[in-house]
């Protein structure tokens, strides 16, 4: 039953306890299938990356001169190996692995960096968010990754410091949005009560500003860790991502470039589709939670 | 909610899809790309070549711009007095056609050289004469600490007495008795005539005099040449440039770009150009010039290691390819100023272990695709003749290595972390300055844009790793210019191992004699190598008569790794179009004569 004809209609006897809002927001998500999709490829993905060296164990340390470019199949080799005798599927996963941390890793720090000075820019506003705020105008009007090439080529590319270089930059996004949604929180009516009660600007930020953001801050943590995802990949496709034996699959895919006249197909198309399918499945997965957590969409 | 990433990340998804399917699209319908083989150039007098920009003019070398682009760049525009080849036909190896003087008349004493030179002009019609030799010498002596090629000892300070005759000779007395063959090839080689009545100045606006005569005004006219090479915008425009006397003239110059060089109309040699023009055109990288090669857009590029298996292709496409193989040497170097890692590159055990760790024959044929031969010493093999480490000291046995470790008072630890367990001076610890718990980690400073430099040090790291000893790989676009030669004090001394070698790391004069190389502060000697005896059997090869002084140093040097030798791969796979005459033989010391190719 919907909102509008509950509200239209005669009133009802529903012993039915009122379902609460996570449940809610599982239901219209769940309703998506794209976003269904898109979470079944990234648990796909990721347990491919993370269970599937358990079971198909593989060298990704040692190269291997005399089992170079096999095809697949060839000697036990799945999908191949590539042109130092890593087999390749094993490096899929191996370089997948790196590609997700690195992702949400920088994803998450990006969010909680760009949610917490949005708030506090947004709530407080004067010098504060006039500070704040030129600050992330003046960094978002340089390419984000010119910065990060700039950055990957002044220090060794790590994988902790790939996550500290793009979620040193990715946070200005998040800082925006959440900044705009604290600007109407904080005129609302129990927040003022809040304050008249007393209570401390850095409360009211911690549980009244933050946590009425929450939908806006998790739909794009999702678009976050997608691009992510894509700038480790940008960097390592461009010779800056973390050296071997570490793998990521932008890196892999740039590899495959170099042997696409070779006629070597394994070591171009998987680690691209691979990029496709993960990017995607996040981009399902934020449609799907925008959703969720959109009222108007929301049965009561 | 709106958001500004989900249409970018999507967007990269997009870009992802696209780069695959251009890759599938390659992959799949190779045989219908690029063009035909009467494309580009062909059958016109223009030819389109591979080539890095160059960025010295000023036919005096300075350090940091002594790439090899800069020596075929500045070859084209200011001939040197001699000209050498390889072939064991000539006299010292020099060549008598393109030479501008006839080879050196030797004094029965042997030690002076008088050089008459051959009728030649500047492109404005001015004679070269002696003068200009003169001019040349002036500057070299009054500003040895500016020139790359100056080294305490060598040329100037071995010339006792230089004196010009007349217009057409002049005579170098030297302090000692020197091999000629040596002097000739390895000191007169740095000659080239100056156009004195152009850059006999110190400003732009200056009239033109004699102002090199005098050791001040040489630095004045020095600092005001060396002001306008390093400013590479101008290289086409400045009227300094404009006077030359080789057979090409440079019509076009874009830094870090395409640079045009049209033929010398007034070129007074006798390999007078048969082309028009030439077009020298950058590139970014190995998959960026090959993938302009095979659509055909150039006339002359090179095949990267990754795309051997291409060849055929390219033959039938119109190309013929042909390995460049270099009178040369490739190495690690190691830094021996290095404040944390130079107290073990001292340990001549250690620099043996890692020597054994590298596999030099199956690099060369697997990641080279047979495009590189193992380095076992400082004095190259003929090019093209050696396939393995057989004459090597030191060929590939980890085994050997972790014995060699082990028996010096390391902890091996197999893909963990080799340690010093017992430190001190004795015949079985670490050696001097290593202390206790030393880890055995480095880092290489490589180059990027070289795929199978990339993979031969993935190799490297793994053959390390399995004795513990961890390299990180740095790649950067110029190796050499963030490694330089550095005194422990420095901050720029924190380099452990430099590789500049994805086209052959040194490529020797004639006579290969490392005293530019190996010997205690050379100018190349990036690394601070010294040893005396080192230096006593260099020295020894410059006096000696005969080969045995220079085969004495190759074996010392082989046995003693100043740095680690490396495959050495050709200078290039060169792939040009098969009506482009000319370009055989290519000069195993990295030069390239442009005025002898035409096309059918």
């Amino acid at each position: 039953m919907s909102t509008l004809s509950e509200a239209v209609g005669p009133a009802e006897p529903n012993d039915t306890p009122p379902r609460g809002l996570w449940r809610q927001g599982l239901t219209v998500f769940c309703e998506n299938r794209l976003a269904l999709v898109g979470l079944g490829l990234f648990v796909l993905l990721a347990g491919v990356c993370f269970l599937g060296p358990l079971v198909y164990q593989t060298d990704q340390v040692h190269t291997d001169l005399t089992a170079v470019y096999r095809a697949p199949g060839e000697q036990g080799h799945l999908l191949g190996t590539d042109g130092v005798g890593y087999d390749q599927l094993g490096r899929l996963m191996l370089g997948g692995q790196t590609s997700i941390i690195v992702g949400l890793a920088a994803g998450v720090l990006a969010t909680i960096v760009g949610t917490l000075l949005g708030a506090i820019a947004g709530f407080f506003g004067g010098w504060v968010d006039a500070a704040v705020m030129r600050v992330v105008d003046a960094m978002m009007s340089i390419p984000s990754l010119f910065l990060f090439m700039l950055l990957a080529a002044i220090v060794t590319p790590s994988a902790p410091m790939l996550i500290l270089i793009i979620g040193a930059f990715a946070w200005l996004g998040p800082a925006r949005l959440v900044r705009g949604e604290a600007l109407t929180l904080r005129s609302r009516e129990y927040v003022q009560a809040m304050r008249g009660m007393g209570g401390t600007g850095g409360r009211a930020v911690r549980r009244h500003i933050i946590p009425n953001a929450i939908g806006t801050v998790i739909v794009n943590a999702t678009f976050q860790v997608a691009d992510a995802i894509l700038y480790v990949a940008y960097l390592s496709f461009l010779g800056l991502g973390i050296p071997p034996p570490a793998a990521n699959w932008g890196g892999m895919l740039s590899d495959g470039l170099a042997d696409t006249y070779s006629g070597h197909w394994w070591l171009l198309y998987p680690p691209g589709i691979a990029i496709i399918l993960i990017v995607l499945a996040f981009n399902f997965i934020g449609d799907g939670l925008r959703d969720a957590f959109e009222v108007r969409l929301r049965r009561r | 909610m709106t958001s500004r990433f989900p249409g970018r990340a999507l967007r990269g998804a997009v870009a992802a899809a696209a780069t695959i399917a251009l890759g599938a699209g390659l992959v799949g319908c190779g045989d219908n790309s690029g063009s035909s083989k009467d494309g580009g150039s062909q059958g016109k007098d223009t030819v389109t070549v591979a080539f890095r920009t160059p960025n010295w003019i000023l036919p005096i070398s300075a350090p940091g711009f002594t790439q090899g682009e800069n020596a075929i760049f500045g070859q084209a525009l200011y001939r040197p007095l001699y000209q050498y080849r390889l072939d064991g036909t000539a006299q010292y190896n020099i060549d008598p056609q393109r030479s501008m003087a006839e080879p050196p008349q030797v004094s029965d004493d042997g030690r002076t050289l008088t050089i008459t030179l051959k009728d030649n002009s500047w492109s404005d019609g001015t004679p070269i004469t002696t003068g200009d030799i003169q001019f040349w010498y002036n500057l070299v002596t009054a500003n040895k600490d500016k020139w790359a090629s100056y080294r305490a000892g060598g040329f100037p300070d071995n010339v006792e007495e230089w004196s010009i005759k007349d217009e057409k000779t002049f005579s170098i007395t030297t302090t000692e008795v020197y091999n000629t063959a040596w002097f000739v090839d390895n000191q007169l080689n740095r000659i080239t005539p100056l156009p004195r009545h152009a850059w006999n100045k110190d400003s732009a606006t200056a009239d033109v005099g004699d102002l090199a005569s005098s050791p001040e005004g040489a630095q004045k006219v020095f600092d005001f040449l060396t002001a306008a090479a390093k400013d590479p915008k101008t290289y086409d425009s400045n009227e300094l440039w404009q006077v030359t006397s080789g057979a090409w003239k440079l019509e076009k110059y874009v830094p870090n770009g395409e640079v045009t060089l049209a033929a010398q109309p007034n070129y007074s040699g006798t390999d007078k150009p048969k082309l028009s023009k030439v077009v020298l055109r950058p590139f970014t990288s190995d998959d960026a010039e090959f993938n302009v090669l095979r659509a055909g857009d150039i006339d002359y590029g090179y095949v990267p290691a990754a795309n051997m298996s291409q060849t055929s292709y390219l033959e039938s496409r119109g190309y013929t390819v042909s390995p460049w193989y270099g009178w040369s040497i490739t190495y690690l170097q190691l830094n021996y100023n290095n404040p944390k890692s130079g107290v073990l590159f001292k340990q001549p055990y250690l620099r043996q272990s890692l020597q054994m760790l590298i596999d030099q024959p199956t690099i060369s044929k697997v990641i080279w695709s047979d495009t590189a031969a193992p380095t076992c010493g400082p004095v190259p093999a003929k090019p093209g003749t050696n396939t393995d480490t057989a004459g090597c000291v030191y060929s590939f046995d980890p085994a050997k290595a972790k014995e060699l470790l082990e028996s010096h008072g390391w902890k091996v630890t197999p893909d963990g972390q080799t340690t010093c367990q017992s430190p001190g001076t004795g015949p079985n610890q670490c050696g001097a300055g290593i202390a206790a718990g030393t880890p055995l980690e480095f880092t290489v400073t490589s180059q990027t844009g070289f795929a199978a430099t990339t993979k031969m040090f993935a190799e490297i790291k793994s053959q390390m790793a399995k004795l513990g000893i961890q390299l990180t790989i740095k790649e950067v676009p110029d190796s050499v210019a963030v490694t330089p030669t550095c005194a422990p004090t420095e901050a720029s001394c924190s380099w452990d191992m430099s590789f500049f070698g994805s086209q052959g790391s040194w490529y020797y004069p004639a006579f290969a004699s490392g005293e530019r190389l190996f010997a205690t502060d050379a100018p190349v000697n990036l690394g601070s190598y010294s040893n005396p005896e080192a230096d006593r059997l260099i020295e020894a090869t410059q006096f000696a008569g005969d080969e045995s002084a220079l085969t004495a140093y190759n074996d010392f040097l082989a046995k003693d790794l100043p740095v680690l030798w490396m495959p050495n791969p050709v200078y290039q796979v060169s792939a040009y179009r098969s009506g482009l005459q000319g370009v055989e033989p290519q000069d195993p010391m990295n030069l390239m004569y442009f005025q002898d190719w035409s096309w059918k």
